[in-house]
């Protein structure tokens, strides 16, 4: 009996989270009578005219462009300024540390209402509005309290003897952290990498804000603005929709175990 | 042999150089999230106290101090979206831990194939949160929308505007959130369950106990901590609700689903109202620090100790 | 010293250790003083000694790290790389080019036309176009962004009928009273240009025109033996009695169809209802709010009672035009209202049902009251930072020209705004309807006009979506604070 329902409960679980999606890529696979039909119909005629038309018409090739330019750039910096900090704030004797780390989780909790017009007015005084700078570095600082997160965690797991062992053999700092902590902290980068750009990736508010020209603008943003004021293209939202999900589903069906375990890293370790 | 002698000057322990490479490696981070986040925010506070309407800067941005506060605490759509925005924090926070709590015992058993159900459900975390309000946007559509379809089949005659309604349009963003971030508050519980040793649910089995004694004696105390710490995350995101909103409603039918961040947005991007729309983002901020001070007060400093 | 626990220590680590007990005894004579600002020495020294220099076996070559150099060069492509971004955007704007912002539009091909000409007019004028985002709202961010940042990539844009008063409040738009006297505006249907006057300067020229029509469906009112219903009770009527009789056929037959979603169109859609009972949002001369007086309550109460929910389905509440115009075409409703764009849709056999079963008329009136429709529209100003307003001048005079304005009508079906062009043949051949909308068009009123609209346009939304969306909404009640509200928005311009 309690296996039953346990099966019926992972079923319906199962179910529930991946409708939505699938109805959504069913749908951009449908022409625009089908999509607008009522009632709805259920098994699409296998047409790519949403996507051909998405990318010819709607720009979505140079949104992805710009997704990809942008999450990767974050990504990278990121997770270089994470491991200085996470290493930082995990191996070496450091006073206030834990005001530090306080912080950061404080940063990560900001709204992003609170401190838009400022950075905006930064950004407007650096001119780096509709630039590919301009929307880098604040999801950097909004990244790193993540990053620094997931790394601090996985540094702490390492042995304490790494160190001395290093400083015996007269390692410098530089070199003991990037010649022996990395190496073996590598599942944690990899971890915080992908959850980094997951989150850069996805982000919408500042892209929105800081972006305003199509040519810099990023998936998320030209998702929501497709609507026209006369046309509402379902169809082609629906492809775009699947072009910038396809990646991040590739991404947790290979790395989920990763992904559990630097979500929960701050779990366990608490 | 330069260096030699530049040595002999030298006599920093170990620890002093320790600390110095520490501060050099804490900088990049320190300097970026001082510039970009702690500015802005106090850069805010200041911009509240000032009136600023970017429309008409013949008017300059004169110092008004408490004014913009004042005006808040009567201004009722504030309230209103106040309240609408607690009303959001608390159903879905609650619908979130309780699913959350399904999920993580639903994939603390082991079993064939637990990969790909926990990736499956990951996949409504890992969507960008616009996707998923364009998704549901279009299941909640009042002529071609999937709900509709499920609940009424073809009897078109009877399909809901669901969107068109305040109570129906609120739940439904509520619904799109919860769907989303169950898994998230799953994954943070489950790793709570997976601390606690077997032998516990052994001794208790073997002492008479049934499983819904199991669960409330030993299972539940246990993963108190992972619970609140998926209760702390969960809140601080749904109190920032704005993806949601723009997509699906943009705030209505009848401003039904306005919630703070997006009114702010509102009254600063759309409205160009400055001043008055940072007092708006400073009352956002002030309740987010509250709550998460409480919060940490609550789970306590273990958090952040360090570890040897 | 080589390490003798678990590999992957790197070998040229070495006798740091050693040297640094040396030093340590060394330096235990000093006095307290000297150790202090030795100490300060020692620290700065060592900052960067320790980054730079390696541990390996000989201190004679001073070599920076490789970690320390991968670091460093990484900064340095970050900072060349942001300087170079920089770099590019100004040479490209040394050229002498106009940069012309529009949004995208929904006939590409007769733009690319009207390009061509300029061009071969006009060959030391070149004509960088830019193609905003498609929403009308995100369309005004990215032009307000630039503007505000007195960018030079912007010399003419495109306005939407209620921007001009905001944009000539910021100084942002270029007052154009030089360059277009009052003796070429009369050329013009005077409600567009009211609605690019501001101050009793004008900012903007109108390029084409846009107002509430009326659409119907010919073939079911002929078989009711209907004329176009004069007045919305009229109008409530017909609807009806042909939504009933035509039950047994079509269940899913709707009264009417418009945009009642809390966004812009919902104050366009209301307007009308207002101004055709006698009422108005604000009035213009004394900029008081109106909403709270008689006529417009009443019509407001008209919509919610007999509209929303009534004639109409109660999902017109998140209908914005396509979604209102996607109820229309697939047949399943009997009135709609529309801006002018919609007759093509309508009558293409691609995309609707009714292809040809379409009618078009001016808006009901209220008994007492005439017809309104609210005026919509785009015009084109120039960015008072621009650095070659002589050249944007001519490219906006240019594309404001009555040939260009027809090609306009006859390949993209916009309605021009020189009165002259509703006479003519070539259009009206193409459109017929265009002659009776010309008076429509003449008496197309502009929303209140004042720098702060989108402020006042949010308090309009928020109370005509609560009022209507409610049975037991209390109007006069929200009316009185909506009106305060706007009072108190529009005094802010007064100072």
């Amino acid at each position: 009996m309690n296996r039953l329902l346990f099966y019926i409960t992972t079923f319906v679980v199962v179910f529930l989270s991946l409708l939505p999606f699938a109805w959504f890529f069913n749908t951009s696979l449908k022409t625009p009578l089908e999509i607008t039909s009522i009632p709805p119909v259920l098994i699409p005629s296998g047409t790519l005219r949403s996507y051909q038309s998405a990318i010819e018409e709607y720009n979505l090739l140079h949104y992805v462009k710009n997704s990809v330019i942008v999450a990767g750039s974050t990504t990278f910096f990121t997770i270089l300024i994470s491991i200085f900090a996470g290493y930082a704030l995990a191996r070496l004797r450091l006073k206030y540390k834990g005001v530090i780390m306080g912080s950061l989780l404080l940063v990560s909790m900001f709204p992003q209402i609170s401190i838009a017009g400022p950075v905006w007015k930064i950004l407007q005084s650096l001119g780096w509005l509709n630039s590919y700078q301009g929307l880098i570095i604040p999801y950097i600082t909004l990244t790193l309290p993540l990053g620094i997160w997931i790394l601090a965690s996985f540094f702490r797991e390492l042995p304490g003897e790494l160190e001395d062992a290093a400083r015996i053999d007269g390692c410098s700092h530089f070199q003991t952290l990037f010649k022996i902590m990395v190496p073996l902290a590598a599942p944690g980068v990899f971890t915080a990498a992908i959850l980094v750009f997951i989150y850069a990736w996805n982000e919408f508010f500042f892209a929105l804000l800081i972006m305003t020209q199509q040519k810099f603008q990023t998936l998320p943003v030209g998702i929501a603005l497709f609507q026209g004021q006369y046309t509402l293209p379902w169809g082609e939202i629906a492809a775009a929709s699947t072009v910038a999900t396809v990646p991040l589903v590739f991404l947790v069906f290979i790395f989920q175990k990763r992904i559990v375990r630097g979500l929960s890293a701050g779990a366990i370790k608490g | 042999m330069n260096h030699v002698s530049f040595f002999s000057q030298m006599k920093l322990s170990l620890l002093t150089r320790e600390k110095i490479f520490a501060i050099a490696l804490i900088t990049p981070c320190f300097l970026l999230v001082a510039t970009l986040a702690f500015y802005p925010i106090l850069y805010s506070f200041y911009l509240s106290l000032h009136k600023i309407i970017l429309g008409l800067p013949s008017l300059g941005q004169p110092f008004i101090g408490l004014e913009n506060f004042r005006e808040l605490l009567s201004d009722k759509v504030a309230i209103h979206s106040l309240i609408n925005t607690f009303i959001f924090v608390f159903s879905s926070t609650f619908l979130e831990i309780f699913f959350g709590l399904v999920i993580a015992l639903v994939l603390n058993k082991h079993f064939r194939g637990r990969g790909m159900v926990r990736a499956a459900i990951l996949v409504p975390w890992a969507i960008p949160t616009v996707v998923s309000s364009q998704m549901w946007r279009f299941i909640f559509n009042d002529n071609y929308g999937l709900l509709n379809y499920i609940v009424f089949g073809s009897v078109t005659s009877s399909y809901t505007a669901w969107l068109a309604h305040p109570v129906s349009a609120f739940s439904a963003i509520v619904a799109a959130d919860v769907w989303k971030t169950s898994s998230f508050a799953g994954l943070l519980i489950l790793a709570g369950l997976q601390t606690i040793p077997d032998e516990l649910y052994e001794a208790a089995r073997i002492d008479g106990a049934s499983a819904w004694q199991q669960f409330r004696k030993i299972t539940l105390p246990l993963i108190k901590p992972a619970l609140l710490i998926a209760l702390l995350f969960r809140t601080m995101d749904a109190f920032r609700v704005f993806d949601l909103v723009f997509v699906m409603t943009q705030g209505g039918p009848a401003d039904s689903t306005n919630v703070l961040q997006f009114y702010g947005y509102k009254k600063i991007f759309a409205e160009g109202l400055m001043g008055y729309g940072s007092t708006i983002s400073v009352l956002v901020f002030l309740i987010i620090f509250i709550v998460a001070i409480f919060y940490i007060k609550v789970i306590g400093t273990r958090l952040f100790q360090e570890k040897g | 010293m080589n390490s003798t626990t678990s590999g992957g220590y790197p070998e040229n680590c070495c006798g740091f250790i050693k040297a640094k007990q040396k030093f340590k005894n060394h330096d235990s004579t000093d006095s307290p003083s000297r150790a202090k600002s030795r100490g300060k020495l020692k620290l700065m020294n060592a900052f960067f000694l320790n980054l730079l220099l390696p541990r390996s076996g000989s201190y004679h070559n001073f070599k920076v790290s490789k970690p320390t150099i991968i670091f460093l060069s990484f900064v340095f492509l970050l900072v060349s790389a942001f300087l170079l971004t920089g770099c590019i955007k100004k040479s490209v704007e040394e050229e002498t080019t106009i940069h012309f912002v529009t949004w995208k539009p929904n006939i590409p091909g007769a733009w690319e036309e009207i390009f061509k000409i300029f061009k071969a007019e006009h060959p030391d004028i070149k004509v960088v176009k830019e193609v905003g985002p498609h929403s009308s709202t995100a369309f005004h961010d990215l032009l307000t962004q630039k503007l505000k940042n007195r960018s030079r990539d912007i010399d003419v844009f495109l306005m939407d009928v209620i921007w001009p008063p905001e944009f000539a409040a910021a100084g942002w738009a270029m007052s154009l009273d030089d360059l277009f006297p009052a003796s070429e505006q009369e050329q013009f249907l005077s409600g567009t240009i009211l609605a690019n006057t501001y101050e009793g300067q004008i900012y903007g020229v109108p390029l084409f025109i846009d107002s509430g029509v009326l659409y119907y469906r010919k073939d079911l009112l002929d078989r009711y033996g209907f004329t176009p219903p004069e007045t919305w009770q009229e109008l409530v009527y017909q609807a009806k009695k042909i939504v009933f009789n035509e039950s047994k056929k079509n269940r899913e037959l709707y009264g009417f169809s418009g945009q009642f979603k809390q966004y812009e169109g919902l104050v366009c859609n209301i307007m009308e209802y207002i101004l055709s009972n006698r009422g108005n949002l604000v009035n213009p001369e004394s900029t008081e709010p109106e909403i709270a007086r008689k006529p417009a309550l009443e019509a407001v109460r008209f919509v919610r009672d007999n509209i929303i929910g009534g004639i109409a389905p109660v999902g017109l509440l998140t209908y914005q035009e396509p979604e209102s115009l996607d109820l229309f075409i697939q047949g399943k409703a009997v009135f709609h209202r529309n801006w002018p764009y919609a007759w093509e849709v309508s009558n293409n056999p691609e995309r609707s049902v009714i292809s040809g079963k379409v009618g078009i008329t001016r808006l009901p009136h209220f008994p007492g009251g005439k017809s309104f429709s609210t005026l919509g529209g785009w015009q084109l100003g120039i960015s008072n930072y621009s650095e070659n307003k002589e050249a944007a001048w001519t490219f906006v005079e240019f594309l404001t020209s009555e040939r260009i304005q027809k090609l306009l009508a006859l390949k993209a079906g916009r309605a021009p705004t020189r009165r002259a062009l509703y006479d003519n043949s070539e259009i009206l051949r193409a459109y017929p309807h265009f002659s009776d909308m010309k008076d429509v068009f003449l008496t197309a009123y502009p929303r209140p006009r004042t720098p702060l609209y989108p402020a006042v346009s949010n308090v309009l939304q928020r109370y005509f979506s609560k009022t209507i969306s409610s049975r037991s909404s209390n109007i006069e009640k929200e009316a009185e604070s909506a009106s305060r509200e706007i009072e108190k928005i529009l005094s802010l311009t007064k100072k």
